[in-house]
């Protein structure tokens, strides 16, 4: 149950926009999309959902074909901007979304109410879209991309336009469509927000995924713990740690948070002063600056 | 075909205020020519109004406002989508031609004389010829964006009129020429009879097929790219 990438290639008349990507995005797994403006990942993302056809290369979701009917049942999509026809209410369009993914009649009032009060916008529910707020908008983009429940879920800067409040509720969102194993790919400029969420970072740069940044790993956590200078023996912190430190901080992998306490319970106690720790993710400001 | 996509079209004509404005016009204007001679005169003109109006917005305009990315990311056949819109937009357009018929088989019957054969060869008629109406502005739809499928519809049928006035005052023109010309707008712009005659029947059911055949295809094939307008 993989979205999988191989070799893809897309160009534009003489314009080669993507040069053979390549990706993967497990099951219980965000992985975020960054690159510069006209890098191609609106277009890899149209190439994905099918509204592009590719020259070469293959796309395979669940190892099917990415315009197969059973798939789609399965795919979310929150575009950047949400057009759709204004004059409708967000009642009525979201409970004809419900209906064109596929969720049975008598649960699509049921799961359109939930959604409606989930993403804050049940008070504007009888308003014409017309009349609904960008952030607004973005909402209700959110609730018809996850009212099917589905597995395969590509948002296009879904915070784009939200208030703070907002961009916590789709972070929360996000974390909960992880959480229920739910595959996500997320295109964002926003880069703390691509760092909060994502577990692995794809850079997409001159038509290809040109570096990829493991964020958080599933089952293990990374942690940077900085030490005083001269506190600590750097043979005991590596033999504690399994990593070498350098400039005074050490990149240590454990299994679990009480893993994370033991650890500095022993650095402490043979001497190191510890005074910072923090669970380490890769510097994404610094790989867009090198790699842009 | 999708009923979600055929119920969804016709809500929307049924809960715009336009759409039973024009409706109201139309019985109006049935009811007031029931007091000509000729039966069914004017309210075919107007449903194949209401059919160039209504059926200019499946595909083209829902290309360009971003509707149709939201859509096919949803597990509905792309070829089964336009033709529910089709469905929709045709059994709409059919509703308000039998308020108009309704309306001037109720203003004859005041007088007692109701013409039922014409009239309801009228309508029936009109039924057909809306297939048509809406199978070609969906066939440009498909091909092209925004409204320009009506721009197109209108353009080739006021071309032909003017391309055929311009070669005769040219003269020395073939006659062969004269007939495509004529052969052309009888295929695309059959004028509603008011008898049954199967040939022009064939003619225009076929011609319909044929125009969501190319359109299925043609919207099968398109690229939709978000953002795009």
């Amino acid at each position: 149950m993989t979205v999988r990438v191989r070799a893809l290639r897309k160009s534009f008349g003489k314009h080669e926009v993507l040069k053979g990507v390549e990706l993967d995005v497990a099951p219980g797994e965000v992985v975020g999309l960054i690159g510069p403006n006209g890098a191609g990942k609106t277009t890899l993302m149209s190439c994905l959902l099918g509204f592009l056809h590719p020259d070469s290369g293959e796309i395979s979701i669940d190892d099917k074909r990415n315009d197969d009917l059973d798939v789609r049942r399965r795919t979310g999509f929150v575009p950047e901007r949400m057009n759709f026809s204004r004059g409708e209410t967000g009642w009525a369009f979201l409970r004809y979304m419900a209906l064109l993914a596929g969720v049975p009649r008598s649960e699509v009032d049921q799961r359109t109410r939930t959604m409606l009060e989930r993403l804050g916008i049940a008070n504007a529910s009888e308003k014409r879209l017309s009349q609904y707020s960008r952030g607004m908008l973005q909402r209700i983009g959110m609730c018809q991309a996850l009212i099917h429940e589905p597995q395969y879920i590509f948002l296009d800067e879904p915070t784009s336009g939200l208030d703070p409040n907002g961009v916590l509720l789709v972070r929360d969102l996000i974390e909960e469509q992880k959480k229920r194993g739910a595959a996500v790919l997320l295109n964002s400029h926003q880069l703390a927000e691509v760092e909060k969420v994502c577990d692995r970072v794809l850079f997409l740069s001159g038509g290809v995924i040109s570096r990829h940044e493991t964020l958080r790993h599933v089952n293990h956590i990374v942690v940077a713990i900085t030490m005083l200078p001269d506190s600590y023996d750097p043979v005991t912190v590596a033999r504690l740690t399994a990593a070498v430190p350098q400039n005074n901080v050490v990149i240590a992998t454990v299994e679990t948070e009480n893993d994370i306490a033991n650890l500095v319970r022993e650095l402490v106690a043979s001497g190191a002063g510890v005074i910072d720790v923090r669970r380490h993710t890769a510097d994404l400001e610094g790989i867009f600056r090198g790699e842009a | 075909m999708s009923t979600v996509v055929i119920h969804e079209t016709m809500r929307r004509h049924f809960t715009s205020i336009a759409y039973w404005s024009y409706v109201a016009l139309l019985t109006i204007t049935a009811v007031g020519v029931s007091q000509f001679d000729r039966p069914g005169a004017m309210w075919p003109q107007l449903v194949t109004l209401l059919a160039l109006i209504i059926g200019c917005g499946p595909i083209g305009p829902e290309f360009s406002s971003g509707t149709l990315q939201l859509v096919l990311v949803k597990p509905v056949n792309r070829a089964a989508y336009l033709l529910s819109r089709v469905a929709g937009v045709v059994l709409s357009v059919w509703i308000a031609a039998l308020f108009a018929f309704v309306g001037e088989t109720a203003g004859r019957l005041i007088d007692g004389t109701v013409p039922w054969a014409t009239l309801g060869l009228t309508l029936f008629n009109t039924a057909a010829d809306t297939i048509l109406t809406v199978s070609l502005l969906t066939l440009l739809g498909s091909l092209t964006r925004a409204y320009f499928n009506l721009a197109i519809y209108f353009l080739v049928m006021i071309g032909i009129g003017i391309l055929n006035g311009m070669l005769r005052t040219l003269g020395g023109i073939p006659d062969f020429v004269f007939q495509s010309l004529a052969v052309i707008e009888r295929n695309l712009y059959p004028d509603v009879i008011q008898h049954f005659d199967r040939d022009w029947l064939l003619l225009v059911l076929s011609n319909a097929a044929v125009a969501l055949l190319v359109a299925c295809f043609a919207f099968r094939n398109r690229e939709v790219p978000y953002g795009a307008d």
